[in-house]
This record gives structure tokens, sequence and C-alpha cells, in this order.
């Protein structure tokens, strides 16, 4: 057996309501590794399959049944001493909220516990008439009726299917009332609180009426070489365990401890990206939530970090008791984009994204965007039907996240994201969203270089596609000042491709604080078996990454797209350390493309040729 | 060199062990100066937290800014000037001097 793989890839026709076992291919593996890459590999393929039928790319409806959803594991997935392995990432042909590709990533128990059913992947295509949920235990697997479930929260489906189910190892990842409701920033969740949260995954599995997915067994994953493997794995978790990052920063605060870094930088969106300094980050800043809501910590299956946050707003109205969070991006979105600073509000209309299952970095910004929108005069007070979106309203920001959930009132606005809201209002340019994608909490004038990682993004406005921040402000691996967009391409594109391996192997990006592609180039050889050096795995990485964006290219998008809102360009910073700054994204893109080897934002038939894609 | 009021802010461990997340402290204008002048508010253990002596400068794996700009991308000399804000984070978030990893 391949060493890191279950073997098996389930496909399902929920359409036919078939099901299919299918082997896992050693060369795909070897090109494409598995999670993001191999998830990548198979939708281009599933896109050919279409225009041979006649189907256009662009034709396909992402709430059709002609969309394809992908469960993928990797090869580091679920290997005890992988360091932080618990993770899965989940894709879709086309995303509702950008028509874009889709792409998102989890943590919890679920992708570890998939592979201990005895599968590396699930590839769902075609819809159901009625509600079902997949179960697979120990290799069998079954479409059962949801009937039961349809309509149920987060929290509930989650409990109702693990008991049901039963066992060790079992877990559930589901839609909420968002999903069911296709809403298009709907995310899928696992274990309660983790999510796949990212392009609106959650609306396709409600357009396929698939409420949850249970997993259970006990099925081990093999390793090549275990006695390597053994040595490679304790080498790297002792340098996570003295990593200031992975080994005291994370543990201790989580990721909400960068609220006060980022907005000393001055890049800490505030109120819709009007400025990128919060007067009041430090009343959601991580060291605020220490001192009040923070009542523990949960790690993810495998990881020796430990970055959730388990909290309790224990009275007021927006008392909620034994939740977990909110992260660094919800508090942001929730908190400073809406220029919300009761921290009781955001931990609360936090809980409700996980109940509801929405992702709160899309539907943060979008209610924030209404906000600039209502207080520009441009939405009609009578459109809001009592909903005051006025900026630093910490009782409309909880109101609007159920109303978006279930498409109440003004919800069912929100609940076509920031680009189509502020279509609809005649402002386009207040979305501040890449390729439909809302950006994360880092306002790129007071760091270039994730400016230029935003505008190339595959998915759209996205930091975890590359992770300039880490080089621009944290130091990691060197420390680039931020202001300059000299070098910058260089960066983002490292970042980029180093990043698909990290998900297509499929592990925590937090690792890389604190291990390099040397590092993985090891573990994954010693998994494997393969001998895979670094420079090798960083072109596997560079090879999904241009494959994804074939499939981009493909869906109509190319250079025209790789931009950022005008905002950002032309706007200066109004206050701060990056005080006049713009994002001089032109230059940055020229650069980035000549590295890359695309024209206009495609890439070249060299190079493709030289990666090895065939298309 | 003459006196100058800086306002100097910490974050996260920094706060607990200090007990203060806000102070301002008459200083000659160099960083040097601005840490001895705070050591004796804050304790001894405060110039060791946050200098190397050793090395004669800030210590690699802080986050330090000046006015929100991280010292290491500042050229030249600093030169505190009346009103600057200086951040101090402690080293938990960058900074770790290992220059290499991701090989380039």
């Amino acid at each position: 057996m391949l060493g890191g793989y279950m073997g098996r890839i389930l496909k399902v026709d929920l359409t036919a309501g078939t099901l299919k076992s299918e082997l896992i291919s050693e060369d795909i593996a070897k090109k494409y590794l598995g999670g993001k890459g191999y998830a990548v590999y198979i939708l281009y393929n599933y896109l050919k399959e279409y225009e041979s039928k006649g189907i256009s790319p662009s034709d396909i409806n992402p709430l059709g049944p002609e969309n394809v959803l992908i469960f993928a594991t990797g090869p580091g997935t679920g290997v005890p001493g992988f360091p932080c392995s618990g993770r899965y990432h989940v894709m879709a042909l086309r995303s509702p909220l950008t028509g874009s590709i889709g792409s998102a990533n989890s943590g919890g128990e679920w992708g570890p516990f998939l592979k201990f059913s005895g599968y590396d992947m699930i590839v769902v295509e075609g819809a159901s008439e009625d509600p079902v949920y997949l179960s697979i235990v120990n290799g069998v697997a079954e479409l059962r009726s949801a009937g039961d479930l349809w309509g149920k929260n987060v929290f509930d489906t989650c409990r109702i299917l693990s008991r049901r189910v039963g066992g060790k190892n079992t877990s559930v990842a589901c839609i909420g009332p968002a999903g069911e409701n296709l809403v298009r920033m709907a995310c899928i969740v696992n274990d309660e609180h983790r999510a796949a949260g990212r392009t609106g995954l959650g609306a396709v599995m409600g357009s396929k009426k698939l409420k949850a997915i249970v997993v259970s067994g006990d099925e081990k994953v093999p390793v090549a070489n275990p006695d390597e493997f053994r040595e490679v794995s304790r080498r790297c978790l002792e340098t996570m365990r003295k990593n200031r990052v992975t080994g005291e920063g994370l543990p201790t605060y989580g990721t909400s401890i960068l609220i006060n870094v980022i907005n000393t930088a001055g890049g800490l969106p505030y109120k819709n990206w009007q400025t990128g300094v919060n007067p009041y980050a430090d009343k959601i800043s991580g060291e605020t939530l220490a001192e009040t809501y923070l009542t523990g910590r949960r790690a993810c299956w495998g990881c020796t970090i430990g970055c959730g946050r388990v909290t309790s707003v224990p009275s007021g109205p927006f008392q909620i008791i034994g939740t977990e969070g909110p992260e660094y991006e919800s508090i942001w979105a929730l908190g400073g984009s809406t220029g919300v600073k009761d921290l009781d509000a955001i931990v609360k209309a936090n809980h409700y994204c996980d109940e509801f299952g929405m992702d709160p970095i899309s539907l943060g910004s979008t209610i924030a965007a209404a906000m600039e929108l209502y207080e520009r005069g441009y939405i009609p007070k009578e459109d809001l039907q009592g909903l005051d979106l006025r900026f630093g309203n910490s009782a409309a920001l909880v109101e609007a996240v159920w109303r978006t959930a279930y498409r109440v009132g003004f919800g069912k606005y929100l609940a076509l994201g920031s680009k189509k809201l502020c279509e609809i209002y005649g402002h386009p340019e207040l979305s501040m969203s890449v390729k439909g994608l809302e950006m994360p909490a880092y306002d790129p004038r007071a760091m270039k270089g994730i400016g230029l990682e935003y505008a190339t993004a595959n998915r759209g406005g996205c930091h975890v596609t590359g992770y300039t921040v880490s080089a621009e402000i944290l130091g990691i691996p060197e420390k680039i000042d931020p202001l300059t967009p000299d070098g910058k391409a260089k960066w983002a594109k490292l970042f980029q491709d180093f990043t698909c391996v990290v998900n297509s192997t499929v592990n925590c990006l937090f690792s890389t604080f604190a291990l390099g592609v040397k590092d993985y180039a090891d573990l994954l050889s010693a998994v494997t078996g393969w001998s895979l050096s670094d420079g090798e795995i960083l072109r596997i990485g560079e090879r999904i990454y241009n494959l994804e964006r074939v499939i981009i290219n493909r869906l109509g998008f190319d250079g025209k797209d790789d931009t950022l809102p005008r905002r950002l360009l032309e706007e200066p910073m109004p206050e701060g350390p990056a005080k006049g700054h713009v994002v001089e994204l032109d230059k940055m893109k020229e650069e980035y493309y000549k590295l890359r080897g695309w024209v206009n934002g495609v890439p070249t038939a060299d190079k493709l040729k030289e990666l090895e894609i065939e298309l | 060199m003459s006196n100058v009021s800086v306002k100097v802010l910490l974050f996260a461990t920094f706060r607990k062990k200090y007990g203060s997340k806000e102070l301002t402290i008459e200083c000659d204008g160099t960083l040097k100066g601005l840490i001895e002048s705070a050591s004796r508010i804050l304790g001894g253990e405060f110039y060791s937290d946050v200098y190397n002596s050793e090395r004669g400068m800030v210590r690699d794996d802080l986050i330090f800014t000046v006015n929100g700009r991280n010292i290491k991308d500042l050229k030249g000399d600093i030169e505190l000037k009346d009103g600057d804000v200086v951040a101090i984070f402690p080293p938990l978030a960058g900074g770790i001097n290992s220059s290499k990893l991701i090989e380039v």
C-alpha cells in the first residue's frame, strides 16, 4: 500500500444515489500529492469532460447538480507524529459566491477520521431530490435520509449524527440553516466549531441536499519508512516546541494576538477599509479576550499548538456560555470592519456564524459594506426593515447575522455577499473583495506584498493562499519592509507555491512558522517512501497553483481580475504609519507574472510544459 | 542630545509581567536610553527582556516599533522625538533569528 494514503476515493453520485470506490493513482499522487492538489487535478478533468460534451465552463451553475464538490485529505493527514496533521481541504468547480473555483480548509478531527474510515477523498456530483447524509464507517459508505436533520443547526446535527454512529473516532461535517438556504457565504462546519469557511461551499452542499457527512473508523494510515519518519517527526516537533510562535505565542494567545500587532502597523482595516487604524483595537484584542471571556483552549487532532479558543460571555445581552473563538479574522470582520467595539457582541456574532454555518470574514465584510452604503445614503432606510446598520452598532451586527442565515428581511441582500449587494445599490466600488471574495484582515496599503497576494490568489481575496504578512510584519522567515513594493513578487510566488504543498499534504499552515520546505520534503519522503527534495516539492506546489489557474482561466478569470478594490489603489491611507500609501499593484504584478511565466494572468504553453501539466 | 518624552505601549505577556499597558518615559532620545529609563520604572528585568547587551541592540526576537514602523525596517540610527510612540511586543510572533525557515 502507498505510504500516507488509504488508497481509495469514494465517488458519490447524488442524482443516481450511487456510490463507487476508486483507487488512488500513484502517478497522480506523485505529481499533485493529495488534498488540494489531487482535487484540482480531478476538477480539471471534470471541466475537460464537460467541454467535450459541449458544456461551456461558464455555463456551470455553482448551485446546479453539475457542480462537483471534493473533500480531500493528503498523505500527512491523520499520521501520528506528522505535525499539525488534523486538517482536510474542500474544493468545488465553482463557488456560488465568486463564480471562480471554490476552495476552503478546515481543522478539527474530521480529516483524520475520514482516513481512519478507509478513504482519502470523497468526490460528490449530482444533486439529491430529498435531504440526505453520507455515512462512512470502517469502509462501509451509505447514503441515508436526512429528513429529520434538515432545518437543524450545526450543533444539533453534529451531536445527533455522532450519537447515531457512535464509536471513538467519529466526526461530522455538515451545513446549518445558511447552507440549506443557499446563503452565498455559507460554510461547511465540522466538530461544531471548525469550518471550511471560505467561498460558500456550504451553499454547494445545500444545493445538493447533502446535509452532512459522518465518518468513523479504526484503520491506520500506513507509513512507508517508519524509522526514518520517527526521526524526522521528532526533529520537527522539537523545532515547533522551541519556536516562539508555535511553541508559545499561538498556544498562549491564539490568533487574536495579531489585532494589536497589525493595528500598530497601521493595517487593521476599520469601517469597511476607510482606514487601517482602529482606535478601539485594544478593546477587541487577544489580550482583552484573554482577560475577559477566555476560559480554555482546544487543539485539532494531532496538534501540538492548540490555538483554538474556548470562551464564554457570562452575562448581559450577548450572553453565551461555552462557545469557541473568535479568531483574529472573525474578531476583525465582525468587529473592526463593522466598527463594533463590544467584544461580547463579537463573541456572540461569531457563535451564530458557527451555529448557522457562515463564513465570518465574508459575512462581517458584507455587513460592513452595507453599513457604509447606508451611512452614505445609498440604501434607503425602509429596505433595512428596522435594522439600524450604522457602524459600531453591536445589536444590529448580531441581528444581521441570523437574518442573513435565514434570509429574513434585509438578510436576503446580505446573503448574496458584498459584491452583489454593492452592485444592487449602485456602488460596486464599496465591496472590499477580489474576484468576489471578501478580503481578510490586512490592509495592503500598509503591507504591499499581501496586496499582490490578494490580487493574484486563485480563489479571490485571500490571505492564506500565500501569507506574505509572515515576512512583512512577523519577520518569518526574514523581515522585509511592508511599505515597499520592491521584491514582493518573489515572496508572493514562494508563499503561494509552498502553501499549495501544505494544503495538499494536508496539514496546518501554522506549522510553517517553524517548519520550512526542507522539513516538509523530509516528512513527505519518509511517509510516502518517495525521495523528495525541497526543490521538487516546491515544483509540485507550483504545478498545483498553475493547474488551478488554468481552471479559473477557463471559468473566465484572467489578468483583468487580478486586481484590488479602487479604494486600495487610489485612496491614500489617511493615517498611521502607512499614511499616504496606496498599493502599487501594476509594478508588482508585472514582476510577478514574469516570475510565474504568465501573460495577462494566463500560464503560457511553455510554462505548462515545463511543469509537466498536460491539458 | 536633549531629553524627549516618549509614549511606550506594552503588549501580551509584558502587560501582565510589568503591570502596565502604557507609560510615558523621559529619555535621551536613543533606544538604549529609552530602555534604560523604562527599566528604572519597570525593574531591571525589563532591560534584559528588551535589550541584548552583548550585541548592543534591541533584542532581535521582539516586534519593536517606533510610530508603527518596525525598527528593523528603519535605516540608520534611530533618534526618538518628543511625542513618539514606541510599541513593544514580546517574542511571541516573529523575528526568531532563523533566516532560512523557508529555503528560497
